[in-house]
């Protein structure tokens, strides 16, 4: 079967100065398969965000092509919806209005628009706070909206760029088991980028890991620890025995990239 | 203090109420309300919808840029001599002091408010499929609305400067014609009821803009604080 999302020989360079470039991605090759929870880690800087905005269409490749069910993305493309780190709610519309936001887009009706705005809500524990605005919310209920709203909006592929980072710990520990239950019921295809080991861990069904600037693949290891990942998973000798698995090809990265001077 | 100087409170009030009663303080009230509202009004109904394309749109910003330049230093004040050959002195030559008084401040207003939506709003309302029509009425709008409304309220109190100007130089009512009125007739207590009128008009303008303010951004309560 073919590929919903593959990237084939991506190279981004960015422009930072008169003379100066840098490369964040370099020669990259992948796919990513229908239905499949798929996890970018590496550390800070080694071109993760620069793949995902490739795929949402952004920003283009500097050379090589990123397809969407075998067609370049040339432009935003509705189909791959991105989750921000920082939500980017619209703060002048309630969380109604936000969520219904895609639906609207497509000329949907204002029954049907409420309907399944509704459905949406439910689905991310909101009920009851239709009629709010995000800046009453708290961050984990601002990423849940930002989650509804893009369901709602029916796109194939979800991307996540470190959705959860700016939540505190338990917070995101109960989004990860919200966004895992989602995902089995959409059957979405999910990208999500962490520099987290713990949540790719937790979270993905494939890991691709980085290497530092610029970006390339390290390595792709195949999660197949037992679902749901609750606690007892957490503990489990094949847990640790992944998990120290991935620190060890991702150790020599941070190290490296830790000695190099920042780009900007 | 000698009351040549400074009349006693009770001379003001007394000129006061006799101007209320007589029913041309009220009179003189409403003309130069009247006069900031239009000339206000017109200000904003040209430099909101160009300041929005100026911010949007580069070309329309290059060509206006130079006039909004050689403009901007002008008070409304030196429009006077102009106007009053163009207009005459009466209703239409006050309102066009008020607007040239007016428009380039909630021009620069719109534009940097424009300019401010967060990017990344327009980013995602595009990946939510929005095409440039809905960006524009879903996101860059209410996205500048606060700051385009904050600078209407600074800019109200301008256009109340400039209608004053205009009406002690040349008017037969209004409230700046009320003191400089008083000043001809060596009558104090009309000046400072005049000036009492104004201050309190405008405070209470400035209420009702911020009362209009918050209906219009209901979602600004929550971020403010």
């Amino acid at each position: 079967m073919s590929p919903v999302l593959a990237a084939r020989n991506v190279t981004k360079v960015f422009t930072t100065g008169k003379d100066q470039s840098l490369l964040a991605v370099d020669n990259l090759s992948f796919e990513i398969g229908d239905g499949e929870f798929l996890c970018l880690l590496g550390a800070s800087g080694c071109g993760k965000s620069t793949i995902l905005n490739m795929f949402a269409g952004f920003i283009q490749p500097t050379s090589g092509e990123v397809l969407l069910r075998d067609k370049p993305i040339v432009d935003i493309e509705p189909r791959c919806g991105m989750i921000f780190q920082s939500y980017a709610l619209f703060p002048w519309k309630t969380v109604r209005g936000n969520v219904e936001f895609g639906l609207l887009m497509k000329g949907l009706s204002r029954a049907e628009r409420r309907e399944r705005a509704a459905a949406f809500i439910e689905m991310v524990n909101l009920r009851g706070f239709e009629e709010h605005y995000p800046a009453e919310l708290s961050g984990g209920m601002q990423q849940r909206v930002t989650i509804a709203r893009l369901l709602a909006a029916d796109p194939e592929v979800l991307l996540m760029d470190e959705p959860f980072a700016a939540l505190d710990a338990m917070t995101r520990q109960v989004m990860q088991e919200e966004l895992l239950r989602i995902q089995e019921r959409s059957g979405k295809t999910v990208v999500f980028i962490t520099h987290s080991i713990d949540e790719a861990l937790i979270l993905s069904s494939r890991i691709l890991v980085m290497s530092a600037r610029p970006g390339r693949i390290k390595a792709v290891i195949t999660n197949d620890l037992s679902t749901p990942r609750h606690i007892a998973v957490q503990v489990s000798p094949e847990y640790g025995k992944l998990k120290s698995t991935v620190w060890d090809l991702i150790e020599s990265e941070v190290r490296r990239h830790s000695m190099e001077p920042a780009p900007n | 203090m000698s009351p040549v100087f400074l009349p006693k409170p009770g001379r003001v009030l007394g000129e006061g109420a006799a101007s209320l009663a007589s029913g041309q303080l009220l009179i003189d009230i409403w003309m130069s309300t009247q006069r900031v509202l239009l000339g206000f009004m017109l200000a904003g109904a040209v430099a909101i919808p160009l300041g929005i394309v100026m911010a949007v749109w580069a070309p329309a910003k290059a060509a206006v840029d130079p006039f909004v330049s050689l403009l901007r230093p002008l008070p409304s004040i030196t429009w006077i001599p102009l106007t009053m050959l163009w207009l005459g002195i009466g209703e239409a030559q006050k309102i066009a002091i008020v607007f040239m008084g007016s428009w380039i401040y909630i021009l620069l207003y719109t534009i940097e408010s424009t300019k401010r939506v967060d990017p990344l709003l327009i980013r995602a309302a595009r990946n939510l499929g929005a095409r440039d029509l809905h960006v524009m009425l879903h996101v860059i709008l209410p996205g500048a609305l606060p700051g385009i409304i904050a600078g209407l309220k600074v800019t109200l109190a301008i256009s109340w400067s400039c209608v004053l100007t205009a009406e002690m130089i040349a008017a037969q009512n209004g409230l700046g014609a009320v003191i400089w009125q008083g000043k001809d007739w060596g009558n104090l207590a009309l000046v400072l009821v005049g000036m009492l009128c104004i201050s309190i008009v405008v405070l209470l303008a400035d209420k009702a803009a911020g009362v209009l303010e918050r209906l219009m951004l209901p979602w600004e309560r929550h971020t403010r604080n």
